[in-house]
């Protein structure tokens, strides 16, 4: 602690805006980390918060997926003699249309059985308490909404004010006529909430005679298992009924592919953060050679500079944590926007979370983390340190060069890592294999980058000599004397560079499949959807608009979609019915990845197979022959597998069948949407016109051209791969991070060097410009070795896509276009960092320049 | 050619130094003088003055008629490259460059065409004797020839003004005086002002006047 006090301190506030920087990169990770867990944890628990107040008293619910059931479902229910309380609901979001209040919960309950499950804790206001004291007085006014007093004083509501909201049958006006406490109920979804009467939530939804869900107490006496048996042997396995904390989970597992990708975000930043310690311990260890070779002559032990060193990276890890875990805060904020966009742009879920909470167990991880990382970076730099022989420490001396046995030794482990990595890419399926097999080439790339460096510095230096012949080569000779300054961040550079191509390969990759799937398979001249977005499903259309569409001039041909997310092998996924005899004739140039387009096609129009996508096949490890089991409100479901195709319509994987089975199965012949082809000659805007005139005031409909179709879908896309532009962002603040540390460094080993030059005659601008060719130089090696890491890692990130993420097999295609935008970008970002240094440069003592030692 | 009047400097950190007061000095063209005095009196502060590489707390300083302490950064820096050659106690040589490549570095600072800068950089290699160890980088070479490179550097432009911190302190005795027998050849030859730092009495008494520094200030002005 008193070496701490003596020895560090001084050389901290000496070096104040290298300590600094030094933790920014542990700054960096912790904050990011805590940022992703804190956005993420709290739009769950928003989220699970919602199901819980929604839920009230119910111990459990009822579903059979999105699809919903009959109505004679909850006549079955409530005659168990285990069931004590069973009331239908619907829950579904609409959009409200005021500025600025986003979606509104709608939850259409039975309020003459429902307040024994739910309290709705209304405030009283004269006559109009007995308006909501009697349900029967509510339920005789069918346009009647019961609001939560946050959403009341947001919009200026008041009880008899008319609210309007969207409707199948088009914009409706509705009458608030009771106000909900800010607490309990009153507080889900933001307070975002409204309370219908079920019958006419399944008017305003279309949901014909079915409910999406009940929810059951259990009978007194009885415990919630024998309850939960009794149900199922009562409806079969058709149903799924689970405690309401159910839900929460799979809102989770629809998170868990954009929790992946943003969790490798912060591992990376981390990742980075370790390198930022170990170069600036490093480069310290080397400055103080002479003060350790002082400490161990006056006898302090090996240990105790070990210590000493671990000390000073314990403490920056916990200054750098503690201003992490502050930033993540605030970073959580915004990321929580974010992550609920995405959800609802990928997904159609949403879930806003307005509070950010902290939980001990993240910080004290996040602390710990930050710690971690920080003591892995400084100590090869202490092991370095506890091992400076006093005599030589004392002596002057080149202890920044590579020897030629250290290089041979490095070159030797990368060969046997390199081999490592391609094993498991070429010879196994496994994933722990695998991933080690990625890991190995990380740390190959690592070995090989002094070397590499040093290599190019060399190929460089002719070139920025014929471009200046004493800044270039002065510029390219401080790279070549201390390789090791250089190489921490010529690594951490390259490898964010590397994991940007990677995405962005993925990114173009994905662009490419999806164009071509956009090609094949979306290519009906309108669609005409409930919803303004396509994967929002609060609302379906009747069966009977079918022949309504049909005789419209112009209509060739009409496909009916009925879309829904249900529940398989204890996950999510998305049943897609669709007339696949229709399909079949329209889509005939799509490439399937298993089976025959026209024999699988042909199957499934008959009800005797399914086809399902790529990524459900991947993900559940699915292949053709297989029978799939799927639970239906009729019984279990069980087909078999005819074609896998590629479809990237969800994320989690769809299972497509025909509209025949799903009527027969589900006993719901809605629509979400209908996909429109046209007679030859007929303009798609005319028809669009037409219909919004045919159905204008009648019913909610969006109709969309195939062109707006595939915008949508791109755009949407363009937001999923946004994180590559957020990882641009972080290798171009690790390229400035690195090269700012590794130029003021440079500059103090330099002095004397820069003193000379200006002693001799050299300009201010010819200080500054071998300051910035050195900044670019290095930029230049960074690119030449991130580009080329980016192209291998590219086909780890493919293999983790096919594998894991998103279940899709992907074409390689190097993103010549991201690395060229690079180029100018890591340049830019180069010369920007060495502005700074160069002016400590300039305006630095001339006289003390040339006196140092 | 060189002409200070009351300079004085002063370093204000936690107490006030003064490491030079007050101090007139003139020295004609052509003229050798020796700067001698005790450690810490003030010798290279004034060096470091005349040659612009630090600027005066109070007084002015003429060379060659313009007043240095009211040029630019960079005018002083154009004004030290034209007019002022150094040499340096540790000689001061760019480790990575070899000797042709130091001796050429003022030129290439000046913007000369390359075939004008190799010419005139042998020519100066030449001039001390070095033609032979062009190709070589300075740790491959003795004292005694670091010195000569950086004498050579010094002459690049055949600066009228040549100021030398104990050129001699870091070489033996013998290499020393070879060192300074090629300053006196060279002062005689090109005719430059040649202001020495020294410690050592006898490169003190081979100069034609000699300044003695004591606790900042002139305290003698000898001429022989």
């Amino acid at each position: 602690m008193i070496l701490l006090k003596l020895i560090s301190w001084p050389y901290a506030r000496k070096h104040l805006l290298r300590a600094t920087l030094t933790t920014v990169g542990i700054v960096l990770g912790v904050a990011v980390f805590v940022g992703i867990h804190l956005a993420n944890g709290s739009v769950l628990a928003a989220f699970n918060r919602t199901v819980d107040r929604i839920a009230g008293k119910a111990q459990l619910q009822i579903t059979a997926g999105e699809p919903g059931f009959d109505e004679e479902v909850l006549e079955r229910v409530q005659a168990l003699p285990e069931v004590g309380v069973a009331v239908p609901a619907i829950e579904a979001p609409v959009e409200t249309g005021l500025k600025g209040q986003g979606n509104l919960l709608i939850l259409g309950v039975d309020m003459t059985g429902d307040r024994s499950l739910r309290d709705y804790d209304l405030e009283g206001e004269g006559e109009q308490e007995e308006v909501v004291e009697d349900p029967l007085v509510f339920l005789a006014q069918p346009d009647s909404l019961i609001v939560t007093r946050e959403f009341a004083s947001r919009n200026g509501l008041r009880i008899d004010s008319r609210l309007s909201l969207g409707t199948m049958e088009g914009p409706r006006q509705f009458t608030v006529r009771g106000i909900m406490r800010s607490e309990g109920l009153g507080a889900a979804f933001g307070g975002n909430l409204a309370v219908m009467d079920i019958y006419a939530a399944q008017k305003v939804f279309g949901r014909g005679r079915r409910f999406d869900r009940i929810d059951v107490a259990a009978a007194e006496g009885v415990s919630i298992a024998d309850c939960r048996r009794a149900i199922q042997a009562a409806l079969g396995p058709g149903f799924q009924i689970e405690p309401p904390s159910s839900r929460g989970k799979q809102f989770e597992s629809l998170l868990r592919v954009y929790s992946m990708l943003m969790n490798v975000n912060s591992l990376f930043a981390l990742f980075i953060g370790v390198f930022l310690i170990y170069n600036s311990f490093a480069i310290a260890v080397t400055q103080r050679r002479p003060e350790i070779g002082i400490l161990r002559a006056l006898g302090a032990t090996r240990g105790q500079i070990r210590a000493l060193f671990l000390g000073e990276g314990a403490l920056a890890g916990l200054f750098g944590s503690i201003a992490g875990v502050l930033a993540g805060i605030v970073m959580a904020r915004v990321l929580a926007g974010y992550t609920t966009s995405v959800m609802q742009g990928v997904y159609g879920v949403s879930e806003s979370a307005r509070e950010i909470e902290a939980s001990p167990g993240l910080i004290a991880a996040a602390l710990a983390m930050g710690m971690a990382a920080s003591l892995v970076g400084a100590f090869l730099p202490a092991r370095n340190a506890a091992r400076v022989d006093p005599v030589q420490a004392l002596q002057k001396g080149k202890y920044q060069v590579l020897t030629a046995g250290e290089n041979r030794a490095r070159r030797i482990a990368a060969a046997l890592l390199a081999a490592g990595a391609l094993t498991p890419l070429l010879f196994t399926r496994s994933r722990p294999a695998f991933y080690m097999g990625y890991v190995m080439m990380a740390l190959c790339a690592l070995l090989l980058t002094p070397t590499l460096a040093l290599w190019l510095a060399r190929l460089f230096r002719p070139l920025l000599r014929w471009i200046r012949p004493v800044e270039g080569a002065l510029a390219a000779d401080s790279l070549l004397q201390a390789p090791r300054r250089t190489s921490a961040t010529v690594a951490a550079v390259m490898l964010s560079l590397a994991l940007v191509i990677g995405l962005a390969g993925l990114a173009r990759a994905g662009y490419a499949a999806i164009q071509e799937w956009l090609d094949t398979t979306l290519n009906p001249d309108l669609y005409v959807s409930a919803s303004s977005n396509l994967v929002t499903r609060s609302y379906h259309f009747p069966d009977s608009m079918t022949s309504e569409l049909r005789a419209l001039e112009g209509v060739e041909e009409i496909q009916r979609v009925r879309s829904s997310r249900i529940l398989f092998r204890g996950g999510v996924v998305m049943l897609v019915s669709l007339e696949m005899e229709s399909i079949a004739r329209r889509t005939p140039r799509r490439r399937p990845v298993a089976g025959d387009l026209a024999a699988m096609h042909r199957l499934a129009a008959q009800g005797k197979a399914v086809i399902i996508s790529e990524s459900l096949a991947q993900l559940q490890n699915l292949r053709m022959g297989d029978i799939l089991e799927v639970a239906a409100p009729r019984g279990l479901l069980r087909l078999p597998v005819a074609g896998i195709l590629r479809d990237y319509s969800d994320q989690q994987g769809s299972i497509f069948l025909d509209r025949s089975v799903y009527l027969r199965w589900w006993n719901d012949s809605s629509a979400d949407i209908f996909r429109i082809y046209l007679k030859p000659g007929v303009r798609a805007e005319d028809l669009k016109a037409r219909i919004l005139e045919r159905f204008a005031g009648q019913r909610r409909l969006f109709v969309l051209l195939n062109h707006e179709v595939r915008e949508y879908i791109l755009r949407l896309t363009d937001q999923w791969f946004g994180m590559s532009y957020i990882q641009l962002a972080v290798a171009v603040l690790v390229a400035v991070l690195g090269i700012v540390n590794t130029l003021t460094v440079s500059i103090a080993d330099r002095r004397r060097e820069l003193g000379i030059l200006r002693a001799v005659g050299g300009l201010a601008a010819q200080i500054r410009g071998t300051i910035w060719m050195e900044a670019l130089a290095i930029g230049l090696i960074s690119l030449a070795l991130g580009l080329g890491l980016g192209a291998v890692n590219l086909l780890y990130d493919i293999e983790m896509a096919r594998r894991d993420f998103a279940g899709m097999t992907l074409d390689y295609r190097y993103p010549f276009g991201m690395a060229l935008a690079l180029v100018p970008i890591l340049l830019g970002a180069a010369w920007v960092s060495a502005l700074a240094p160069a002016e400590t440069a300039v305006r630095g003592s001339l006289t003390e320049a040339l006196e140092y030692e | 050619m060189i002409r200070l009047f009351s300079v004085s400097r002063h370093f204000n950190g936690k107490r006030r130094v003064t490491a030079l007061e007050d101090v007139d000095l003139e020295v004609a063209r052509g003229e050798m003088v020796s700067i001698v005095g005790p450690s810490g009196s003030g010798k290279s502060t004034l060096l470091n003055l005349i040659g612009g590489l630090d600027r005066p707390s109070s007084g002015t300083i003429h060379i060659d008629g313009r007043d240095l302490t009211r040029l630019g950064d960079d005018d002083l820096t154009r004004l030290r490259r034209d007019k002022i050659g150094f040499i340096f106690q540790f000689f001061n040589l760019l480790p990575s460059l070899n000797c042709l490549e130091n001796v050429a570095l003022p030129l290439h600072l000046r913007g000369w065409d390359r075939r004008k800068i190799a010419l005139r950089a042998a020519e100066l290699l030449e001039m001390v004797n070095l033609t032979d160890r062009a190709g070589h980088l300075p740790e491959e070479l003795s004292g005694g020839e670091r010195q000569r490179v950086a004498i050579a550097r010094a002459l690049a432009f055949n600066p009228p003004v040549l100021l030398a911190d104990e050129p001699t302190g870091n070489l033996d005795s013998h290499t020393g005086a070879s060192i300074l027998a090629l300053m006196h050849d060279l002062h005689d030859r090109l005719d430059a002002t040649l202001l020495i730092v020294t410690h050592d009495p006898a490169v003190a008494q081979s100069c034609p006047r000699t300044v003695a520094l004591r606790d900042a200030r002139l305290v003698r002005d000898e001429r022989r």
